[in-house]
């Protein structure tokens, strides 16, 4: 199956790849995982506490390319939106982006997931 | 021809434990009927039949004898999907074991013990959730019910999570 110039292009490059402080109270942390192919992504944000705005994100994906590229480009994304912005992200913005074929649908899906994850697991964080 | 219910192709009730020698028995059987020898002499149209079921036959096979296919069969049928959530619980895990297996491919030969011992807990956690299935298995079979296979449903899924990381990590150990 031929990959998108834009998939490749995150894959070779994949921009914000690491990780941040699980313990820190502003860093909240989505770890989501398919079944079909056992592939899991870790995708965590770094939220201002006044503004609500995401000023930092990073991602570690062991997947596919799409995967890859997909949580890459969530992690775009995702910086310099507020928190409730950023769960309006929808998986099909991502395939509409890299041109994901219908059979790599799943791995936009597990992004969209790896997003909402970390902002609940942030917002829980701050509720305590 | 639609595939027809394999339990009722071998003529057994929709279960999930079911005994093996009876069915290998069934399957022989239904073997020698279908043998294309047996129907050499009939019209063209009857030997198709026969070709055709005699594929049914061997999927169907296939499917029931192993617990897992078997119960996976049941539960489509039963209109539960394999669910889209991985066993979060495990998420931990299987994040660990491959960055461990990316540091081992990176060449630091001493994240070998930690596989080792990750290997022994994927295999623990496997037995106990085969004796767990084992468990739900009878008591669906003693009265079916939706419910009870909701929960065979996300053992499967834990179970096929973690068999895939038994495998990952037996093809790094041994190549
Ligand atoms: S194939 Fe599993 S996430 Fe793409």
């Amino acid at each position: 199956m031929a990959y998108s110039e834009k998939v490749l292009d995150h894959f070779a490059n994949p921009r914000n790849v690491g990780s941040l402080d699980r313990g820190d109270q502003r860093v909240g942390t989505g770890m989501v995982g398919a079944p079909e192919c056992g592939d899991v992504m870790k995708l965590q944000i770094q939220v201002n506490e006044e503004t609500g705005v995401i000023e930092d994100a990073k991602f570690k994906t062991f997947g596919c390319g799409s995967a890859i590229a997909s949580s890459s480009l969530a992690t775009e994304w995702v910086k310099g939106k507020t928190v409730d912005e950023a769960l309006e992200i929808r998986n099909v913005d991502i395939v509409n982006e890299l041109s994901l074929p219908p059979v790599k649908i799943h791995c936009s899906v597990l992004a969209e997931d790896a997003i909402k994850a970390a902002i609940e697991d942030y917002r829980k964080k701050r509720s305590h | 021809m639609d595939a027809p219910d394999y339990f009722q192709f071998f003529g057994l009730e929709a279960r999930l434990s079911i005994d093996l020698p009876d069915l290998e028995n069934r399957f022989y059987r239904l073997s020698r009927q279908l043998h294309p020898d047996r129907h050499a002499q009939a019209a063209p149209s009857e030997r198709e039949r026969s070709l055709e079921a005699s594929a049914i036959l061997n999927d169907a096979y296939r499917t029931l004898r192993d617990p897992v296919a078997r119960a996976e069969y049941l539960l489509k049928q039963q209109g539960f999907e394999q669910s889209k959530q991985a066993p979060a619980e495990l998420l931990d895990e299987v994040f660990d074991l491959n960055l461990a297996l990316e540091e081992l491919r990176g060449g630091d030969v001493s994240v070998r013990s930690r596989l080792e011992a990750a290997r022994e807990r994927f295999l623990a956690l496997l037995q106990e959730t085969d004796a767990g299935l084992e468990g739900l298995f009878g008591a669906y079979d003693r009265s079916p019910a939706p419910a009870a296979l909701g929960e065979i449903r996300a053992a499967l899924n834990r179970r096929k999570y973690i068999s895939n990381l038994v495998q990952q990590v037996e093809s790094e150990l041994n190549p």
